[in-house]
Order: structure tokens, then sequence, then C-alpha cells
């Protein structure tokens, strides 16, 4: 991979997902475009009621507009399929929001090729741990991922994911293979290699995420009992 | 709590969380809908086992038999389920409507002349 002479060996796809993120998708997708100039992108517009689609449209971005909103996980699963279907090597769950930094794309997909890893993930707490509600949370997944998993993963709950060819058939046409900390335990057990790389984020810039608190506490008790009880019961399927 | 309530809450929450998680295993069920029966079913599990924290609750709340209690609780849960489940549908029948009347103008789009 040679990001230098803009050549690139393998074609690799960052998606894109976005409900509402109108007011900070333009200035992402083109740091995106600065910073990881060799890889291609895709706006998943997840049934935006702001202007998501007009900027998109404006500035010739590709985008997938779905007619509403279905959540991250279907939306992110929309990219798969798009990236299944076009031959993509690789792809990237990028947020619309400004939170993950394009500078790191780079060192993930080399450190995939080196590594071999189905799986690498941008983690956040690889040097320092937060003391916040969602360190808190944060927390408590790490050592349900323990637990299910015999291995350590510093940041379960990162978006910043970069899946190879394998994964992305797998996340393209399956059901319960949401992006969430519960599926990558559930491939971590069937043998899939999961590498975490530190990376720092922004806080989100624009747009606001109301009912937050709420939000996140049914969200990690959700991810807890998935991984605790329901992974369990799944079936492996052969060895990956 | 008496021995043959609790044998069936235990009998019948058993199969039932074997059939929840069965389904699971076929991918005929998304974990999120399969979270709500799985614990329900533990927790009535965990009852019929363990009758004593119902019995001090069904005490506490003054109700007369805590096989009373146990029914007064099913029944709420089942309640609130099956109305955030007819939201639910609500939802899913305008989503589907929705998508035939999208599919539709596009069909009808494509077969016209007209540009647009």
């Amino acid at each position: 991979l040679e990001i230098a002479s803009g050549e690139i060996a393998l074609k690799v796809l960052a998606i894109i997902p976005c409900y509402n993120e109108g007011q900070s998708l333009k200035r992402v997708v083109e740091n995106l475009k600065i910073k990881a100039a060799a890889i291609d992108f895709i706006v998943v517009n997840d049934g935006s009621q702001d202007d998501t689609h007009e900027v998109c449209a404006d500035n010739n971005y590709p985008v997938i507009n779905i007619p509403f909103n279905l959540g991250l996980a279907s939306a992110v699963q929309t990219g798969m399929r798009y990236a299944c279907d076009n031959g993509y090597a690789m792809a990237l769950q990028f947020d619309g929001d400004g939170q993950h930094l394009p500078e790191y794309i780079p060192e993930m997909i080399d450190l995939m090729q080196e590594t071999g890893a189905d799986i690498v993930v941008g983690s956040r707490y690889m040097q320092k741990s937060s003391r916040s509600l969602r360190g808190l949370g944060g927390s408590l997944l790490r050592i349900a991922v323990k637990i299910a998993t015999g291995k350590k993963l510093s940041d379960p709950t990162s978006g910043m994911r970069l899946f190879n060819r394998k994964m992305i058939e797998k996340f393209a046409y399956h059901m319960n293979y949401g992006p969430e900390p519960d599926t990558l335990v559930y491939l971590m057990n069937q043998g899939a290699k999961v590498f975490e790389m530190p990376v720092t984020m922004q806080e989100r810039k624009a747009g606001k995420s109301y009912l937050s608190t709420l939000v996140a506490i049914n969200y990690m008790l959700r991810m807890f009992v998935s991984i605790m009880i329901i992974q369990w019961f799944r079936v492996k399927e052969n060895k990956i | 709590l008496n021995i043959l309530l609790r044998l069936l809450l235990f009998v019948v929450s058993a199969g039932t969380l074997y059939f929840v998680v069965k389904k699971i295993r076929d991918s005929q069920a998304q974990i999120d809908s399969a979270i709500f029966w799985v614990l329900f079913m533990l927790a009535m599990v965990v009852s019929s086992i363990f009758p004593g924290a119902v019995i001090y609750v069904s005490a506490l709340l003054g109700i007369d038999s805590p096989a009373n209690f146990v029914f007064l609780c099913i029944i709420f849960l089942l309640l609130l389920k099956v109305f955030s489940m007819s939201l639910h549908i609500s939802k899913l029948q305008y989503q589907i409507q929705q998508l035939a009347q999208i599919i539709a103008l596009k069909e009808s789009r494509a077969g016209s002349d007209c540009d647009e």
C-alpha cells in the first residue's frame, strides 16, 4: 500500500453511516479525502431529516439513501453489502460526526496487512482510561468481553473498525451481525483475529445526541446481556 | 407458592427459554428482541427455584397469595410488551407502505418516457 504515490494495491471502502449529520458531514468527508486519499468512501444516509442528502448531492459524494431511519446496524450493513458487491478487500466503519480521525486509516490498513487480522479496532483507551459514566460502562463491557472470550479488548465500543473481505461477506448478508461489541465477541470465539490500534478521537462538534445518558445506559445493558447470556447460546460456525 | 405451581412455572419458562435460544441459533430472532424473552424466562425460572424473594415482596405489598403476585407481575409485563409490540407493528406497517410507494413511484418513473 503506497499512500504517498497515490497508488493503492487493494480496494478499501470507508462506510460513513449518517443520521442527521448534515452540519458536520462536509468537513468530515473533505478531511477524509485529504488524509486518506487512496481509499474510496460511501455515505449511507440513514433516513436523515436534515440536509444530509443535499450536502451529498451538492458535493457529488457517493451516497446511498435509505428511505427511513433503520438504525446504525442496518446502515452499516447496507454499506457492507455495497462493499461486498463491489469487490472491496477491506471496509472501514467511519463516523459522520467527526469523531474519527482519518489520519489513522493508513496505519490501520498497514496493521491489517502485516498481521493478517480479520478486524482492526481503533482504541481510545490503550494508554489511558476514562473516569466518566461512559468509562464505567466501558469497563463493564471490557470485563464481559474478557469473561466471554478470555481475551482483552481495551475499547469494545469504539466505532472505528476495519474489516477484511471475509468479515465483509459475513456482515453483509447475515442476521445478528450488528457492528457492535457482541458481534466482536461472537467472531472472536470463532477464532477471528481482532487487533487493536491506539487512536485518539474527537468529541462531536455539531449535532447532539439527546437523551444520551438513558440511551447509553440502555445500550450498555443490552450489550452486557447479549455478551454474557445470548452469545453463549449462539451456534459457532466453522472456525474462521 | 405451592409446589405444583412452582413446577409448572419452571417447566413452562424453561421450555420457552429453550425455544427462544433455538430461534436465536437458527438466526430467526434478532438479539434485541430476544433479550426481553431471555431475561423474562430466566426471572421465571429463578423465582420457581427460589421462591423466597417472591414471597417476601408479596408480603411486603400485602398481597395474600404469592401466586397472585406472580400472576400480577406476568400480566403487567406482558401488557407492556403487547403495547410496545403494537407500537412497533404500527411503525413497521407504515414503513412497508412507504417502501411499496417508493418502489411503485420508481417503477412508474422508469416506465415513462419523460425525463425528470
